[in-house]
């Protein structure tokens, strides 16, 4: 039923119970309504808000979460995209010129590389954390991928949007979907830590990471565990291909078509399934280069990008 | 008396290393033991060169599929070890995909102590499934430099990444109750490369092509106080590389004229090595992870990066003068 549920495991079949369930619901309503016939005030009282995350406020935040207007900070990085084209234009040589052809195929090529490195350093702490949202729990995800990101560039997109997150989440979100404000003490624990580790002393103990906490929420916000990685992993590729449309890449016609493409639907669904059953300690860089490109990004010359 | 033979453990592949200061203060072995198919070897000679020197090796010169190798490493406060290999580490195919050669290592350093494992590359041949893990536990005064590597495998045989698994894992850790925070051990830093030519997503690219012409691809991690030195060295290079897509607005004239500047041998063989990265393409990238120097490289001939990552090693010379250059024959 829901488009964004891959797969049929138990928790797409619980989805849509609930789902069918809200529909019976709202027919029931309409067909009550327009019993009372027309000289009665056609409208139901608003259903009171739900205190526990339900199905409906569930598909709610799944639509708040996917929105590429969440201000996350997202347009500012992109991935090594941006190092990446440096870096091959310098290999291919001067003679390939920026057609359009040339560069769509560039981002071809790159597009499936970095949703497997994503996938395969990040997600499984996206989904760890959904499985355990206590604080205690993200906190030690969060200190886990802090020593797992091993470049610069890396830790600053991951960190920058992961307080982006936090910030949304404890100022706008956590009011609604989670009134027992149980990520409270992980905020505590990451505004008491110094920003900056003293000389040779141990690292700071919190440091929002994206990952950790967006898995956090999306259990926090009532999102199924598959959702919430496949809304993970579809922000990151949103992000790319706007990244790409701002490289001067492609228009945003050729955008939306890669992203209603089969090719990304096959990828995203490919590397949740491979990543599902990975321990968070077994997460690791399956695109070497990528590192390369990562680290390297400092060194380009003139950026349009954070990473 | 002492045997000439080291002992023999009772567990296939298992080894164990202990290295302390002798009160003369020169590093030497406590015990060292191992057992088929792991195979370590100590010359006698190096007591002056500032470390204890161990040859790792395997019986034929690689690891056949299902070969486990699990050494343990405890180099004692003040202690110096360094490990070395003979040539490349090669990794025989496998028959079936659940067949996997091990190699673990875990080490502890103590304060004032050090470790510097600087080995030949990994060689994994076609369909070879592998799985390396490294942890290293230090105390605070601790020092460690690790180089881990890994390449295509027999180009002379057509190999490029045609590996089944290959899978390495390095750890750093604080040692237990080193930090009054901490009673478990803190992890400080974990370093994971998976290349998986098998199971790759439909329509993404083979594992060769992700490798985008590298013949070999490596990682060079230093923490602790002897490392200090090289970890700031690592990373001013890296700061000093010249910017991707920079121009030369200089004017002809006065380009002659700074080139006709003499140069500092320093900056001469900056321009060499320079050259050499453009030419063999290598790319290397270097960050400070909480308090890990990590350095990343790769690069289009197994040569090339031995040369530079030899180059760099050699030029700042920390490690010949703690370890001796016999640290550094895997890198020359």
């Amino acid at each position: 039923m829901s488009p964004f549920i891959v797969g049929g495991s138990q928790e797409a079949l619980e989805n849509e119970i609930a789902d069918l369930e809200l529909r019976l619901q709202k027919a029931r309503d309409r067909l009550a309504t327009s019993k009372t016939g027309p000289g009665h005030p056609g409208r139901q009282p608003p259903p009171a808000i739900p205190s526990e995350p339900s199905s409906s406020s569930a598909h709610h935040y799944l639509l708040l979460l996917s929105d590429s207007a969440l201000p996350l900070g997202s347009f500012a990085f992109s991935s090594g995209l941006e190092s990446y084209l440096a870096h091959t234009r310098r290999r291919g040589g001067p003679s390939i010129t920026s057609s359009a052809a040339a560069s769509a195929s560039s981002f071809s090529s790159f597009l499936p590389l970095s949703l497997s490195s994503y996938a395969s350093t990040t997600l499984p702490f996206v989904l760890a954390a959904h499985r355990d949202p206590t604080p205690a729990s993200v906190a030690a995800l969060d200190d886990m991928q802090d020593a797992a990101v091993i470049c610069t560039v890396g830790r600053r997109a991951s960190v920058a949007q992961g307080r982006a997150l936090l910030s949304i989440w404890e100022k706008s979100m956590a009011s609604t979907a989670d009134p027992s404000a149980s990520l409270a003490p992980y905020a505590e624990l990451l505004r008491s830590a110094p920003k900056r580790e003293g000389g040779g002393g141990e690292p700071p103990a919190a440091h929002a990471h994206l990952a950790p906490l967006f898995g956090a929420v999306g259990a926090l916000c009532g999102l199924a565990l598959r959702q919430t990685a496949y809304v993970f992993m579809l922000g990151h590729v949103k992000a790319l291909v706007s990244a790409a449309v701002r490289a001067g890449l492609f228009g945003p016609y050729q955008a939306q078509r890669i992203l209603a493409g089969a090719e990304v639907q096959g990828l995203l669904a490919e590397v949740i399934e491979r990543e599902w059953d990975t321990p968070v300690e077994e997460a690791g860089q399956s695109v070497p280069v990528m590192d390369l490109w990562f680290g390297r990004h400092e060194l380009l010359y003139s950026r349009i990008f954070n990473s | 008396m002492l045997s000439p033979f080291p002992k023999s453990s009772c567990l296939a592949g298992e080894g164990r290393i202990v290295v302390k200061l002798s009160p003369n203060n020169v590093s030497a072995l406590e015990s060292i033991a191992y057992q088929y198919p792991l195979k370590l070897i100590s010359p006698a000679s190096a007591a002056e060169q500032g470390s204890v020197l161990i040859f790792l090796l395997s019986y034929g010169g690689g690891l056949v599929a299902g070969d486990q190798i699990n050494l343990s490493i405890d180099v004692q406060p003040n202690a110096r070890l360094s490990i070395v290999t003979q040539g490349h580490t090669k990794i025989f195919r496998s028959v079936t995909p659940d067949i996997v050669t091990r190699q673990n290592l875990k080490v502890d350093i103590k304060d004032g102590a050090a470790l510097c494992l600087l080995p030949d590359p990994v060689q994994p041949f076609e369909s070879s499934i592998y799985e390396q893990v490294q942890i290293f536990k230090l105390t605070a005064g601790a020092s460690l430099c690790l180089l881990d590597w890994v390449t295509q495998g027999r180009t002379a045989r057509g190999e490029n990444w045609s590996l089944g698994r290959w899978i390495g894992r390095n750890e750093v850790w604080t040692a237990p109750g080193s930090e009054a925070s901490s009673s478990k051990g803190r992890l400080l830093l974990r370093d994971a490369v998976i290349l998986d030519g098998a199971t790759r997503p439909t329509g993404s690219p083979s594992l060769r092509e992700s490798m985008h012409g590298n013949a070999i691809i490596g990682t060079l991690i230093l923490r602790g106080p002897m490392t200090k030195s090289m970890g700031a060295f690592f990373l001013a290079e890296f700061a000093a590389l010249p910017r991707l897509g920079a121009r030369d607005f200089r004017s002809a004239e006065l380009r002659e004229k700074e080139e006709a500047i003499p140069q500092s041998p320093f900056e001469r063989w900056r321009a060499r090595r320079l050259q050499e990265e453009r030419d063999k393409q290598v790319l290397w990238s270097a960050a400070n992870v909480r308090g890990c120097i990590v350095v990343k490289f790769g690069a289009t001939t197994v040569e090339a990066a031995r040369n530079w990552i030899g180059t760099m090693l050699i030029q700042e010379g920390s490690i010949e003068r703690d370890f001796g250059e016999q640290a550094l024959m895997c890198v020359r």
